[in-house]
């Protein structure tokens, strides 16, 4: 059946499906041409006709990328939910500073995004290329081929095989799902958004996913530039603008993986900036590469040693990146990363790109590896390559420590796939795992990075320059010592490796800057190096001080036995009550107060610091959150506050609210639970129940002895947490209660109300916590007491002040008007005009219903004689006659006062949370240290930039 | 070249050395019983026993919550996780453990849990996309 569908908007579909044929076409003929070009670069017009074609459909190639991104994001942004993409990611409440994150969120969004800088990149490379355009710009646009081919959606059969080429993310979500849903030709307008994670809605993931993904794209230009190089055979004119790439690619890289670092430190409950999660290895092993690349690179360019050496690393960098991409999204990680994207179908064409892209490489290596020059004479062990060259091996050694140990699961999936019984190996601690080795690494790379500063390219002459080199070298090592002692003065090193990173920390940072100090004058081209190392050395002291001497100060206030320090450091989280100050460690906290904001809720925490003899040193407040899932059904993420200081943070965060506070429903499974009982009580009256509560453990039970007065009521409700609104009816009492049994007696005075407001009843119950006693109003309150105007048969009457009418069986006399009354039934606000009819009846008792305009709204609220059932409204008021029109009922009457309190034993508090507390000294030094290290890299790129050749001195 | 070719050979030594290192700090998932054996710290798989007593009370200790589980042999053991009641843990398909056996019960300091994916179908996709 064939259906007319209603308010679809199906421009963005065939546009961006176009768009995105038109991507895959030009990419491939881009690629053929750029290949041809390069083939044929013997014969100038040939090759420049290639080219020419080349450069023109990579130009319609990046218009076709920018066509589909546009086409999502129009279709995103108008809320068009008959999209598969918009319904999975945007919903109504989505913030638009937000629409960047919803966009990459999902996998397709994110190969967009990659592609997105491929083509800017490849702009770039078009016009400072020069002569490695063709040859360049042919990888480039193969990787662009085989990523727009993960996007094009296209189904064919081959023989009986039904092959599918990629997930389209411009299909309708009627094309993706069969339900009955689209029988219905108008299903549009039932469609909502299922909206983005929370844990996305965050600053960091606006600008944390286009840096690091800038990074991971520029790393094909090194790649490209070391395929070009093997490629025409040129293997010394690529080393120049490859080293300049690279500085870029690591610069971005590094500051894309510490913006993610810092995200999950900031906005995730992780307590940490690094935890080795299989993602975090993935984007981190590539870098590690790059740099070894980088180091090999500069010695290649001045010595000519280590150019295969600068291939391989280059060429495994790129397949690195391509690897992480295949662990991220092939669903291989499985259960190891917790934030693996999940499947989508495409393992295959992620195998075949991983694939494709190692054995192209290493087939280039093997066919160009005797053509590669490599000097006769080998380099000195005193000569600063050699060192630098150690180096690079040291940062591979970490590379294949991580990706093995990261790579278990795909080893398990071989393994498995042979036999099938085959049982998954674990890495049982990872964390302790990787730290034992990468300190080693750390320790290596710190010493090797000072120490080489300090010896020349090209050493042949070492022993006339020893005697400098070992002053040199012995006043560092002194110096570092000392720092290092002053510093063990500060944080702990439980181990000599622990003791030996601080050194080292401290030998790079002293021998790079004296470098920078003796030296710079020489060669500005170092400043970025020292910038680098320096901030390497920073980064060591800061992980050691940091990481290695974090303070859990929530801890654990409950004695368990038989626990190892490990098991009880685990133990971090500490209970608190609402306004009862708790001690842990040097720090008094009160959890002062919450507020809700649509669903985000922040919890208020008052920290002081106390010194030795308990006087407050000082005072602040910190302020995590939570964020409810929609539906106020469970906590969707919980967020830390951070309070930082020059030399630590203090770090909190929620870990565990009470489950009645995490969802609506279990808080009305618990009130639904609760056995009340209902006292019926006039003013004065006490009544007493008892309760056994049993203590399971002992088998045996407390008997507890309650005893409940009344001991106000009013018609104008009063409640610590109610705001009145007009309208609104209802009824407080006060209420004294108290308690006997058990380990000691209670006493308690407390409010509580029932508002009836646009025929919903609000409870405002008192939660008694030290007897654990609910108490509310009962409702059949409101069958005595508050009668509807609807269950009453009004009779309008006219009448001037003075005159009686009689109504049932009473006689009623308007006695006057009474302007702006204080009466018990109404609560006036501000700018209110309100005047009430004095009714009276023959025994004296009186009513005053009230007739108010508020904000020129003319409204009334009604007064009444509860026991003789007389119910009244001042409808209107004539000034010129100076008459009340009053409609008046009569009813029942409702015999005396007794107001029914249900009241239930048993009811636990839910005024806490669970919380966690960290104290991380130093953390600002591995901040700096790490940003110091890009900020390195990017410096060497702009001074190596501006040392190029200009062009016309390379024409000419 | 000669230097190149110890450097070499010393990189692989090295890298055999860690390998073999990482080889031992690598185990199959454990079991109940296994974990009984050994004493040692291990990784375990399991299901959540649902109708067996499940105790979290944050107001007694935040960091102590005690469940059974069934390990992929069958043997059903109670669990006490040293921190707070994770959350979706009855939504859990599967549960990692990291953690030893102490007497009869097994002493967990860290979980992982295997939720299954958000829909178990289309139809329950769409059912939750067209509720407000």
């Amino acid at each position: 059946m064939d259906v007319q569908y209603l308010n679809e908007h199906l421009g963005p579909r065939y546009i961006g499906h176009f768009a995105l044929l038109v991507a895959f076409f030009a990419a491939l003929l881009s690629l053929v041409s750029y290949f041809m070009a390069t083939q044929t670069r013997g014969e100038v017009l040939r090759s420049r006709g290639w080219q020419r074609l080349g450069q023109l459909s990579f130009l319609a190639h990046g218009a076709a990328v920018f066509t589909v991104i546009g086409c999502i994001f129009f279709a995103m942004l108008n809320q068009y939910y008959e999209y598969e993409y918009v319904t999975a990611h945007v919903d109504g409440q989505l913030q638009q500073r937000y629409i960047f994150s919803a966009f990459w969120e999902g996998q397709e969004g994110s190969f967009l995004l990659w592609m997105f800088w491929h083509v800017i990149l490849g702009y770039v490379l078009m016009v400072t290329a020069r002569s490695w355009e063709k040859p360049v710009m042919a990888v480039v646009c193969s990787v662009q081929v085989v990523i727009v081919s993960m996007l094009l959606g296209v189904h064919f059969g081959l023989g009986d095989m039904l092959i599918k080429l990629g997930s389209n993310p411009l299909l309708l979500l009627r094309e993706t799902v069969n339900a009955p849903i689209f029988q219905q030709a108008d299903y549009v307008d039932l469609l909502r958004g299922n909206g983005l994670n929370p844990s996305l809605q965050n600053y960091w993931m606006t600008i944390h996913p286009p840096t690091l993904f800038l990074g991971f794209a520029s790393t094909v230009v090194p790649f490209a530039y070391a395929v070009a190089g093997l490629w025409t055979g040129r293997h010394k004119e690529w080393l120049a603008p490859g080293l300049r790439w690279s500085l870029f690619s690591a610069g971005i890289l590094g500051i894309g993986i510490l913006m993610g670092s810092a995200w999950a430190y900031e906005a995730l409950n992780f307590g940490g900036y690094w935890a080795w999660d299989p993602v975090e290895n993935t984007s981190l092993v590539p870098w590690l590469m790059l740099v070894a690349g980088i180091h090999t690179n500069l010695i290649s360019k001045a010595t000519g040693q280590g150019i295969r050496a600068t291939y391989m690393f280059y060429l495994g960098t790129f397949v690195l990146i391509v690897y992480s991409t295949f662990l991220t999204r092939s669903g291989v990680l499985g259960d190891t990363s917790v934030h693996a994207f999940t499947e989508m179908g495409l393992e295959a064409q992620l195998l075949f790109f991983l694939g494709f892209y190692f054995l192209l490489s290493i087939g280039l290596m093997i066919w160009r590896w005797n053509h590669i020059p490599v000097p006769e004479r080998e380099e000195a062990t005193s000569s600063r390559e050699f060192w630098m060259f150690i180096g690079s091996l040291t940062l591979f050694m970490s590379v294949i420590l991580i990706t093995g140990a990261t790579s278990l699961p795909v080893y398990n999936s071989i393994r498995e796939w042979i036999n099938p019984a085959f049982d998954g190996l674990t890495l049982i601690e990872p964390e302790a795992h990787h730290n034992k080795f990468q300190i080693w690494i750390g320790i290596f790379i710190g010493l090797m990075s000072g120490g080489a500063q300090y010896l020349r390219w090209r050493e042949r002459n070492f022993g006339k320059y020893f005697r400098s080199f070992a002053l040199r070298t012995g006043i560092a090592v002194g110096g570092s010592v000392l720092l290092t002692f002053l510093t063990l003065l500060w944080i702990q090193a439980p181990s000599i490796a622990y003791k030996l990173l601080v050194f080292s920390g401290w030998f790079a940072i002293w021998t790079n800057l004296d470098y920078l100090i003796f030296f710079a004058r020489k060669d500005a081209r170092i400043t970025g190096s020292v910038v680098s190392h320096v901030g390497f050395g920073f980064m060591l002291i800061g992980i050691m001080a940091s990481a290695g001497n974090k303070r859990v100060v929530s801890q654990n206030q409950f004695l368990m036995e038989g626990l190892t320090e490990d098991e009880e450091l685990a133990r971090s989280t500490v209970r608190l009550y609402q306004d009862i100050p708790l001690g842990m460690e040097d720090y008094v906290v009160t959890f002062k107060s919450d507020t809700i904001e649509g669903l985000n809720r922040r919890y208020f925490m008052d920290y002081q610091r106390m010194d030795k003899a308990g006087n407050v040193v000082e005072e602040f407040q910190l302020a995590p959150n939570v964020l409810y899932d929609k539906g106020f059904e469970k906590i969707a993420i919980t967020n830390p506050s951070t309070k930082h200081y020059w030399n630590k943070d203090v770090f909190t965060v929620i870990m565990g609210l009470p489950p009645e506070e995490q969802s609506v429903k279990i808080r009305q499974e618990t009130e639904d639970s609760l056995k009340y009982r209902v006292l019926a009580l006039d003013i004065g009256e006490r009544a007493t129940f008892v309760d056994t509560v049993p203590i399971p453990q002992r088998n045996s039970s407390v008997i507890y002895t309650y005893g409940i007065e009344l001991t106000d009521f009013s018609r104008r409700p009063t409640h610590p947490d109610y705001t009145a609104e007009p309208g609104d009816i209802g009824l407080s009492a006060r209420v004294h209660a108290d308690r006997s049994g058990g380990i000691g007696s209670h006493d308690t005075v407390a409010s509580v109300a029932l508002i009836l407001r646009e025929g919903l009843l609000y409870h405002y119950p008192a939660q008694i916590n030290d007897m654990s006693l609910r108490i509310k109003i009962d409702e059949s309150v409101f069958e005595q007491l508050l009668v509807r105007d609807t269950d009453l048969d009004y009779q309008e009457y006219t009448l001037e002040p003075g005159s009686s009418i009689t109504v049932g069986d009473q006689v009623l006399t308007f006695e006057r008007f009474v302007s702006q009354p204080q009466v018990d039934h109404f609560q006036p606000q501000e700018e209110d005009i309100w005047v009430s009819a004095l009714l009276s009846t023959a025994d004296g008792q009186q009513m005053q219903p009230v007739f108010l305009i508020r904000g020129k709204q003319p409204s009334g609220v009604r007064d009444e004689i509860t026991n003789l059932g007389l119910y009244a409204h001042l409808v209107s008021i004539d000034p010129n006659t100076n008459e009340a029109t009053l409609r008046i009922a009569q009813a029942n009457p409702t015999t005396a006062l007794s107001i029914p309190l249900a009241v239930a034993p048993r009811s636990y508090r839910t005024d806490y949370i669970t919380l966690q507390a960290i104290e991380f000294p130093g953390i600002n030094l591995f901040w700096f240290g790490t940003i110091s290290m890009m900020v390195g890299l990017l410096i060497s790129m702009v001074v190596r930039i501006r040392t190029r050749v200009p062009r016309r001195a390379v024409q000419s | 070249m000669k230097k190149s070719y110890v450097l070499a050979l010393m990189l692989v030594v090295i890298a055999a050395i860690l390998f073999w290192q990482t080889g031992n700090a690598t185990s199959e998932y454990a079991n109940f019983e296994k974990a009984a054996t050994s004493g040692d710290k291990v990784q375990l798989v399991g299901t959540y026993v649902k109708d067996k007593p499940t105790i979290y009370d944050p107001l007694t200790d935040p960091n102590y919550f005690s469940f059974f589980l069934e390990d992929l042999s069958g043997a059903e053991r109670e669990v006490v996780l040293l921190m707070g009641k994770p959350q979706d843990f009855e939504m859990s398909e599967s549960i990692v453990l990291t953690g030893r056996m102490q007497d009869e019960r097994f002493i967990a300091s860290d979980i992982q849990m295997k939720c299954p994916s958000k829909y178990k179908d289309d139809e329950a996709m769409i059912k939750s996309l067209t509720e407000s």
